[in-house]
């Protein structure tokens, strides 16, 4: 390779005045065999030019084949860093791809790239990829790596990177120098003696002020260790001063801590004695109010004006909010004790009085003169009125002593008890006497108001007047009870707090009896609930014989009129809706319930004697006992369905109209006479027609069924009964059908021996006219028999008679069909038949 | 105390003639049920019962809804022969529903052969005014030349309904009242006096 590179820089480069810088020998990367030399040359000449030239070799000459400038280059890659890669990149112009025939030359040449454009390009260098780290750092021209630089490159470094030129400055001041010495040019030795004696007098001078200097040093020295001296005595005084300070800094903080536990210690008094105020004011009982309380007078006003200021007073005292702490104080205790004695001096003397006052009052005549007539029931507006000045008392005794409050309670409920029991008792057996007076022996009507019965035998007792007494009468009953239920459950409410909820726990706290509602706090519904329990609680031991003696009143009615629970139902329901007392409101639902019930069972009763009905021998069936019959129970059960609880009702006329048209159908088959289509068509109809009547609209469907089970009788009854007066007739028609169906031609029949003309004419000579007409008369009045209403018998014969002419007509088709041009005819003509109608008609 | 259902009120047994579609069913519906009803369905026959107030007498209504348009008008004169009262209903909006009232008129007199026989001539729909073909004029006319009544009404308003019934009844009840007191004399129809005897206790 060295003779290469040699031949190429004598015969190609030198000529040109350029220099080799490296050379590789190549090969086009897939175009084998055509090998050629990279290099890299420089010119000799400035400016300085790099430029990489690809040279051909063919035979023995060498030839340039491409040269790019340097500048040129925008990348080189040399595909993988190992060492014995061959290939390698260059992006000039466009981008050639080479393959190296040696690694070292591939190595020499990329280094001597890199370095050359990292030397001439300061901008935009070329990218080298994929190149070894080593090859392309500065110090890639460190000895190490020399070995692989040629002489040539050698030689070029030194050049360039040894040379220092002297500065301009240098050199003018060496001109001036030797201007000085005009013989310095000519005589060297001379001058160079010159300037050594130049030196030495320097030097000599140089020394002489360095050793002036130093005494003078020597002062300034002196002076800066006096000052240090003094430096570190400033600083002793300054420790001496902090110390100091710091000593008062102690004392302060001292003094400070004691000043904040004084204000402490002060604020502490002042809240006891807020404290022991506090306590004292609450604690504290005025002496006028103690008197009062040791000898209570609760007779008069005045005296039960002072009592209920004290035993407020007291109340407070007693129940005032105390830290638990300080109920451990003896004077608290001893305080404590004599509110005790006071408290249960002054309830004894509160319940001693109101157990008199509730007595005398069980007494109480009421309002209301008993002897007027009309049904009442006094009320007690007095007892309240003469209560209500102790209503404060009673609260007191309710919060202060529990056990005496309910001891009170219950001599009221049974005191006021047994006069409500007197009242409400005389009030329901006026009412009693009112229905019909008691000495007179009442028939059991219960079992006659049944729908299976007979009509006869259904018809009620009671008439509509008794009946609109009777309603009458438990209205005024139900109205009378009313405001007095409402009067004493608002006295009960307020007199006996049943509105706010006693506690249920005793406050351990204190040894207080109460402590107050707000002690326990319950959710508000609950709360709710357990007021209205207590109300309706004390209000059901006041009256408690209420809802028995209504019971019993309705029962007493029930007697005279079974149709009782219709109209009971709806009063007793308007009352529960209107009642604003809770306890009526709840009794009287308690009743209504009940009388649901036997409104239920008094249906059930119904419908079982629909079931059960039987069928009377009469010579005609007509209309059922409880077909006819609706008409009366609708009227009788009107006001109930008028009523807001009318579905109470409506459920029940479903299931009894639904009985009835299932039973109308079984029933149809058990009279001896009527034949079952008669008895379906009429009873359906009556049904029918009565359900358009009564509009009654839950029974719509049940109105549509009737009147399509109507149609379907009477369409059973026409085909069935009028049948076939002309039955012969039908029977041989019948058979000439048959031969058609089986394929014989119509105008062929007659060659049938069983259906010739001759036949024929033998069948129809059976029915003359005046035997159909006979027939026809005996059908109608066999209709007449059967059917109970003229209006249905004008129905069912029209039907019959179109049928009639019906059947005429096919005959006739038939005839004309089967035996045509053979000049046979039914005896009679339609004509006949219209005047056999009208005939019979005009018989009637 | 109670009234006991022996005694049964009088009967009034009333016919309704006139062709179809007049509102025959819908005066008869709207009379016993206060309901009229809106879309047509040809009647065949039917019969309605219902009891009554006539001026304070307790007394009970057998109406009998027909056809108006049998094939054969013979059909008809059972029917006709039942009836103690005719209303005779043409629609005011159709002139031949109106020159069909002439043969019902004389099929009921041939049938019942009676010039008086309790009869309403009835122009029914006089609610449709605008579209009114016959006039009451002309209708009034044909009425005073049979010696009738002429009432113009509304099954759907009920305008007169009440008072056809009623009017009629009234001229039925009459009847029977004037045939009962000269019964011992020339009575027509020995039948019918019988029965007219068991009914009016
Ligand atoms: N606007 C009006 N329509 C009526 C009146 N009467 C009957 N209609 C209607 O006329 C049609 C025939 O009535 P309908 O009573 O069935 O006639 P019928 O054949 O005589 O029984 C039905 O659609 C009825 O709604 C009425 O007074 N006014
Ligand atoms: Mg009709």
């Amino acid at each position: 390779m060295t003779t290469i590179r040699h031949t190429l820089q004598q015969e190609v480069f030198q000529p040109n005045e350029e220099r080799l810088l490296a050379a590789c020998h190549v090969e086009k990367l897939y175009k084998k065999k055509k090998a050629s030399f990279l290099c890299i040359v420089s010119n000799t000449k400035p400016p300085l030019t790099i430029s990489l030239i690809q040279i051909k070799q063919s035979e023995k000459t060498y030839k340039r084949k491409r040269s790019w400038n340097l500048v040129e280059l925008k990348s080189v890659d040399g595909k993988n860093v190992l060492a014995d890669n061959l290939e390698f990149d260059l992006h000039l112009d466009k981008l050639y791809r080479w393959v190296a025939s040696s690694a070292q030359e591939r190595q020499l040449f990329i280094i001597t790239l890199w370095r050359q454009s990292s030397k001439y390009f300061l901008k935009e260098k070329p990218v080298f990829k994929n190149v070894p780290e080593t090859w392309i750092r500065e110090d890639v021209l460190t000895p190490e790596n020399k070995f692989i630089s040629s002489p040539i490159l050698t030689l070029e470094n030194d050049i360039t990177e040894d040379f220092k030129a002297i500065t301009d400055k240098e050199q003018e001041d060496l001109s001036s120098l030797m201007a000085n010495c005009e013989f310095a040019i000519s005589n060297a030795e001379a001058f160079m003696e010159v300037l050594a004696r130049d030196l030495s007098l320097l030097d000599g001078e140089n020394v002489q002020y360095l050793l002036a200097s130093e005494a003078k040093v020597e002062s300034l020295m002196n002076l800066l260790e006096s000052a240090v001296d003094e430096a570190d005595k400033i600083e002793q005084r300054l420790d001496e001063y902090d110390e100091i300070l710091c000593h008062v800094k102690e004392t302060m903080e001292k003094m400070e801590k004691k000043n904040s536990m004084i204000s402490t210690v002060n604020k502490n008094n002042i809240l006891l004695l807020k404290e022991l105020e506090i306590i004292i004011k609450q604690l504290d009982l005025p002496r006028k109010f103690q008197d009062i309380l040791d000898d209570a007078d609760l007779t008069n006003t005045q005296g039960l004006k002072q009592a209920i200021e004290a035993g407020n007073a007291l109340r407070d005292a007693m129940n005032c909010q105390l830290d638990p702490a300080l109920l451990r104080m003896s004077a608290v205790q001893e305080q404590r004790k004599k509110f005790e004695k006071y408290k249960d001096k002054f309830s004894r003397a509160i319940c001693r009085q109101l157990n008199n006052l509730f007595i005398h009052y069980g007494n109480h005549k009421g309002e209301s003169d008993r002897n007027t007539e009309g049904l009442v029931l006094p009320q007690h507006s007095m007892v309240h009125k003469e209560l209500i000045p102790y209503t404060e008392l009673m609260h007191w005794i309710k919060i202060m002593d529990r056990k005496a409050s309910e001891a009170l309670k219950k001599v009221y409920t049974d005191s006021l008890g047994k006069l409500y029991d007197r009242d409400v008792h005389n009030l329901f057996e006026a009412a009693k006497e009112k229905i019909a007076p008691l000495g007179q022996v009442s028939t059991p009507t219960r079992n006659l108001a049944l729908l299976g019965l007979d009509r006869e035998q259904w018809t009620l007792e009671v008439i509509s007047d008794d009946r609109q007494r009777y309603e009458i009468i438990i209205e005024q009953v139900l109205t009378q009870l009313e405001p007095v239920c409402l009067q004493e459950q608002q006295f009960c409410v307020t007199f006996f707090q049943l509105d706010i909820l006693s506690p249920t726990s005793k406050n351990t706290q204190t040894t207080l009896d109460g402590m107050g509602a707000e002690v326990n706090v319950l959710p508000s519904k609950k709360a709710e609930k357990q007021v209205h329990e207590e109300v309706r609680n004390m209000m059901t031991s006041l009256f408690s014989c209420l809802e028995e003696e209504l019971l019993s009143f309705i029962g007493y009615i029930e007697k005279y009129d079974p149709f009782h629970c219709m109209y009971v139902l709806v009063h007793l329901n308007q009352h529960v809706m209107s009642a604003q007392s809770s306890f009526l409101s709840n009794t009287l639902a308690s009743v209504l319930i009940h009388m649901k019930r036997t409104l239920d069972r008094f249906m059930q009763l119904q419908i079982d004697s629909i079931k059960d009905c039987k069928i009377a021998r009469k010579s005609k069936c007509g209309i059922l006992p409880y077909v006819l019959n609706l008409e009366e129970f609708a009227k009788l059960a009107d006001v109930l369905l008028k009523s807001d609880r009318r579905i109470d009702l409506e459920k029940w006329y479903i299931r009894l109209v639904d009985t009835m048209i299932e039973f109308i159908n079984v029933h149809a088959n058990e009279h001896h006479k009527t034949p079952p289509q008669v008895i379906k068509m009429e009873n359906y109809h009556y049904l029918y027609s009565l359900l358009s009547q009564l509009k009654i609209s839950v029974l719509d469907n049940q109105r549509k069924e009737a009147k399509q089970k109507y149609n379907e009788a009477l369409a059973a009854y026409v085909t069935h009964y009028f049948g076939r007066p002309l039955e012969k007739l039908n029977i041989f028609f019948e058979g000439v059908q048959a031969k058609v169906a089986s394929g014989v031609k119509a105008s062929e029949i007659s060659y049938q021996l069983a259906f010739s003309k001759q036949e024929l004419r033998k069948v129809i000579s059976q029915y003359p006219g005046s035997t159909v007409k006979k027939g026809l008369e005996s059908l109608y009045k066999k209709v007449e028999k059967h059917l109970s209403e003229e209006g249905l018998v004008q129905v069912v014969w029209r039907a019959m008679q179109e049928e009639f002419i019906r059947q005429y007509k096919m005959l006739e088709d038939l005839i004309q069909q089967c035996y045509p041009g053979s000049m046979i005819a039914l005896e009679f003509t339609i004509d006949d038949i219209l005047n056999f109608f009208s005939d019979i008609a005009r018989s009637h | 105390m109670s009234k006991k259902p022996t005694s049964q009120p009088a009967l009034h047994k009333v016919i309704m003639v006139g062709s179809g579609g007049v509102g025959k069913s819908a005066l008869t519906l709207q009379f016993m049920y206060d309901e009229f009803v809106e879309d047509y369905e040809p009647t065949k026959a039917d019969s309605y019962r219902k009891k009554i107030l006539l001026d304070g007498e307790e007394v009970q209504i057998d109406i009998l809804d027909t056809a108006g348009q049998e094939d054969y008008a013979a059909i008809r004169d059972n029917y006709f022969r039942s009836g103690e009262g005719f209303l005779c209903i043409f629609s005011i909006t159709e002139e031949e529903s109106f020159q069909a009232t002439q043969d019902f008129r004389e099929q009921i007199l041939r049938v019942k052969n009676d010039e008086n026989i309790p009869f309403l001539l009835v122009g029914n729909k006089c609610d449709l005014e605008d579209k009114r073909k016959v006039s009451f004029q002309e209708a009034s006319e044909r009425a005073k030349q049979w010696g009738v009544t002429y009432v113009e009404t509304s099954a759907k308003t009920r305008e007169h309904v009440d008072k056809v019934f009623y009017d009629l009844m009234r001229e039925i009840r009459a009847r029977k009242m004037e045939e009962n007191k000269t019964s011992n004399g020339k009575g027509k129809d020995k039948n019918k006096r019988k029965k007219l005897k068991c009914t009016i206790l």
